[in-house]
């Protein structure tokens, strides 16, 4: 997979969580997966679809989506009920919309599907025979995140 | 008499947050679609002053939606609300007939002056 799709997402991440949790989340090393594989508790998953293909996902624990949650929502979550879901879904939206409209800009015509909220250990999540880079983060007392990204270039030719 | 506002996002979180900025600004929410096709519904059924429309959503996203609605009311105002911030995405919801285009995440300055903007012209 080439880098040139991860960067938009590490820079849309970055700047997304600056404006909507007010912190800036630590990077940790860049790992490659054979396929898009997650053993968070949490997952936020979207299909790309376009020149480029495959999934972007998004994992945390239950604990650090309470919080952003919360965050986001200014209000104490105590159960993760259907609004907070939907907030760490818009959060993945944010990310996914602004890295895929980079690379749409760059000439990568593409488009996301809604998201899809996946609760549960141990799931392996896999359409496309396409390794993952997996961004590691930090995002300050509120704990891991982090970016599955799982993208390809489908065989027709670039856009002008 | 307050503006009445139709929105149209397919997360929760954001019709809330939406609506919040706007109650609390003296604009009236009278309807709130999850998806494109609701949205064209509630706007033949409302007639608000003011559409927001989010793009990727489920059943009917929000461009055709923008379309559709245009098409039933060429005088329709509709404000295009996304995260997708591209530009040929933004060319073709102006071309179609959007007052604007407010990227998110947004601060809600932003959505405030759109409206206001786009409620003036």
């Amino acid at each position: 997979m080439k880098v040139e799709y991860v960067n938009p997402f590490i820079e849309a991440t970055t700047s997304v969580m600056k404006q909507l949790l007010q912190l800036e989340p630590e990077r940790g090393q860049l790992s490659a997966r054979p396929e898009c594989f997650t053993t968070q508790q949490v997952n936020i998953v979207f299909g790309v679809t376009g020149q480029i293909v495959g999934q972007v996902l998004f994992g945390m624990s239950i604990v650090t989506a309470d919080k952003i949650a919360s965050k986001m929502l200014g209000t104490t979550v105590v159960t993760f009920d259907q609004l907070a879901a939907s907030a760490i879904g818009e959060l993945g939206n944010m990310i996914c919309g602004n890295s895929i409209s980079v690379l749409a800009d760059a000439g990568y015509r593409c488009d996301i599907t809604p998201p899809t909220i996946v609760r549960g250990t141990n799931v392996r999540i896999s359409t496309l025979d396409v390794p993952a880079l997996v961004i590691p983060l930090k995002l300050a007392e509120m704990g891991a995140f982090e970016v599955n990204v799982s993208l390809k270039e489908r065989l027709t030719a670039k856009a002008a | 008499m307050a503006k009445r506002i139709l929105i149209t996002d397919d997360a929760l979180f954001m019709r809330v947050t939406l609506k919040n900025i706007l109650t609390q600004n003296g604009y009236e929410v009278v309807g709130e679609a999850s998806n494109g096709s609701e949205s064209v519904q509630l706007y033949k059924q409302l007639k608000p002053d003011l559409v927001t429309m989010d793009i990727t959503m489920p059943e009917m996203d929000g461009i055709s939606a923008l379309k559709e609605i245009r098409a039933s009311d060429p005088s329709a105002t509709v404000v295009m609300c996304t995260a997708m911030g591209q530009k040929n995405m933004v060319v073709e919801a102006i071309q179609a007939g959007a007052k604007d285009f407010i990227v998110k995440p947004f601060q809600p300055d932003r959505v405030l002056e759109a409206v206001n903007k786009a409620l003036a012209a």
